[in-house]
């Protein structure tokens, strides 16, 4: 008998609504509303007279570019949150660093409340970087807080008596948080990582602020220039990858938690 | 639809401004060479602006002057976003503010062709705006914050680069030194980049383009490692701090961007002696003063009332009041 399934009937975190049919639909219909999203904007913005301003952005080419480089930020800004803030969360637990918790929570707390456009464009100022990376670090420091929040609050959730168990039958304390520990904070580590998530996918579109391109360009190339075709299809795309990720987000808490605990 | 989204916009704005009931000039202005207008006695005028330092500064301006010709003036300067403050305009929450004349022309008329011509554009917006939208433009004045490229003075000094051309010129000898910062804006529009390449006939690779924020580019050109040209505006304060060297416009690729106070008609019509008070002002502005005022906003940090004030004061078309 594994730990996990001693706690399998125990209260555990969770972020589904309860109902499962409802859970089971929304993993239906979340991308289904996407497709219909995009593809109505797209044949909306296309099919009505665009002048030359618009048909600058309004091309293939420029918005497939745009949502590439949108997807690649938020990419590589999730795989930094994944690999700072897990880590960084279960070092903090320990007993011996739980006196840096306050530091590392104040300063993750600070990136997520900082206006994400003065974090971005006072990271440029301070060293000059640009580009994808000028954009990716800055919000990976703006999205962090959620997963390490989460991978924090998972591990502190665990029952101590499972703990002490874990050590009575001779596991050592790595042994303890690789398969005690982590395993029973994967739930709540997962739902931090969806909302760091949609949160890298919204904040990129302000990438475009500092050559990062990405959808933000659209949007602002709409704003400035008061074409609402522009305008909304940028929007409406950003809007939908949010909504995309969202669901990848749902579906790999379905199906990447631990078995003893769906 | 746009309305609903202005008049919200404005509203959030309000709220958000909390709970101060009147925006007041923080100090009396009496009468100089503008007279009290009967007319205008305590008349309720409010004032809007965009959220840059010039459209600050010009707000206050004629804030100052509707004071001294009686006026009583509210403030609803630094609206956030060029689209906002029209509609607030539109709908009557803004009285008047000061708009461009190739920023009307392209973004409210639509047209994606700006005339070269200062008089001629000025006259075509002012047409086609009361046409449109009921607005009414007073004189346009000599302020014109233009589109301009620019570099490091230091870069401009090493190569003799004075004009457009000369950088043109330049790139096609070697084109690696072009590497160009801009706004998204200026890349989209057909009187921006796209423009300067027709006119001047060189075609930026657009890996040489990058996008900035507007107030990031001065950073990124004055750093001197991101790019060697950066799209500016001319009256910008931080041409003149940090030293940018402003490549003129020799084959006039861009388009005119003259400074003028816009007013819903029938507003102008109930008060049509706001022209009297607001075209001599209008009219002693221009690109030096803007700047110069704009240093001592940004650079001074002193409050653009009191910039606009001291301005007003010395030109003589107001007085301090006795302390």
């Amino acid at each position: 008998m594994t730990a996990t399934d001693l706690t399998a009937t125990d209260a555990v975190f969770t972020v589904e609504s309860g109902s499962r049919r409802a859970e089971f639909l929304r993993l239906f219909i979340q991308p289904i509303a996407v497709a219909v999203l995009v593809v109505g904007v797209l044949v909306w913005a296309f099919s009505s007279d665009l002048d030359a301003i618009e048909l600058s952005v309004l091309n293939a080419s420029t918005l497939l570019q745009a949502v590439w480089q949108h997807m690649l930020i938020s990419v590589v800004v999730t795989v930094l949150v994944v690999v700072v803030a897990i880590p960084l969360g279960v070092l903090v637990t320990r007993r011996w660093a739980r006196p840096l918790i306050p530091v590392v929570v104040g300063a993750a707390t600070i990136g997520q409340a900082a206006p994400a456009i003065g974090v971005i464009v006072l990271y440029f100022l301070f060293t000059g970087q640009e580009g994808l990376w000028g954009a990716a670090i800055p919000l990976a420091f703006v999205s962090l807080l959620p997963v390490l929040r989460n991978t924090m609050v998972g591990i502190q959730q665990v029952d101590p008596s499972l703990v002490d168990a874990g050590r009575g039958i001779g596991m050592s304390a790595f042994t303890v948080l690789r398969r005690v520990e982590l395993p029973l904070a994967v739930p709540l580590i997962l739902a931090g990582l969806r909302t760091s998530l949609v949160l890298a996918v919204c904040t990129a579109t302000l990438a475009t602020f500092i050559n990062g391109g990405g959808l933000g360009f659209i949007i602002d190339t709409g704003y400035k220039v008061a074409r609402t075709s522009v305008l909304l299809t940028g929007a409406t795309l950003s809007l939908s990858l949010a909504l995309l990720v969202d669901w990848l987000g749902a579906l790999a808490e379905r199906y990447l938690g631990p078995k003893g605990l769906r | 639809m746009r309305r609903l989204v202005g008049l919200l916009a404005t509203a959030a704005l309000l709220a958000g401004c909390g709970l101060d009931s009147a925006y007041k000039l923080p100090f009396d202005v009496t009468p100089g060479s503008i007279k009290p207008v009967p007319e205008l006695e305590g008349v309720r005028i409010k004032v809007g602006s965009k959220n840059f330092t010039e459209q600050i500064l010009l707000g206050y301006i004629a804030q100052v002057a509707l004071t001294a010709a009686g006026a009583d003036v509210e403030d609803l300067t630094n609206i956030q976003g060029s689209t906002t403050v029209r509609q607030a305009l539109e709908v009557g929450d803004v009285d008047l503010y000061w708009e461009y004349t190739g920023t009307s022309w392209i973004t409210f008329q639509g047209e994606t062709k700006p005339i070269p011509d200062e008089q001629a554009q000025y006259d075509a917006v002012k047409k086609a705006d009361a046409e449109q939208f009921g607005i009414a433009w007073l004189n346009y004045s000599p302020v014109n914050d233009k589109y301009a490229l620019a570099t490091t003075r230091e870069f401009a000094d090493k190569y003799g680069l004075r004009t457009m051309s000369d950088m043109f010129a330049l790139l096609r000898k070697d084109p690696s030194l072009g590497t160009f910062c801009m706004e998204s804006e200026f890349i989209s529009r057909q009187d921006g980049l796209l423009g300067a390449e027709q006119t001047y006939g060189y075609d930026v690779p657009t890996r040489d383009i990058k996008t900035f924020g507007v107030g990031a580019i001065y950073a990124a050109l004055a750093g001197g490692r991101t790019c060697n040209f950066g799209e500016v505006f001319t009256t910008d304060g931080r041409v003149l701090t940090m030293d940018l060297a402003v490549l003129d416009d020799d084959k006039k690729t861009f388009p005119q961007y003259n400074a003028a106070v816009t007013v819903r008609e029938d507003f102008l019509k109930k008060y049509p002696r706001l022209a009297e008070v607001l075209d001599p002002v209008s009219a002693k502005l221009n690109n030096d003063v803007i700047l110069k005022l704009s240093v001592k906003i940004d650079g001074d940090g002193v409050d653009p009332a009191v910039v606009a004030r001291d301005w007003m004061v010395e030109q003589g078309f107001v007085t301090k009041p006795p302390d």
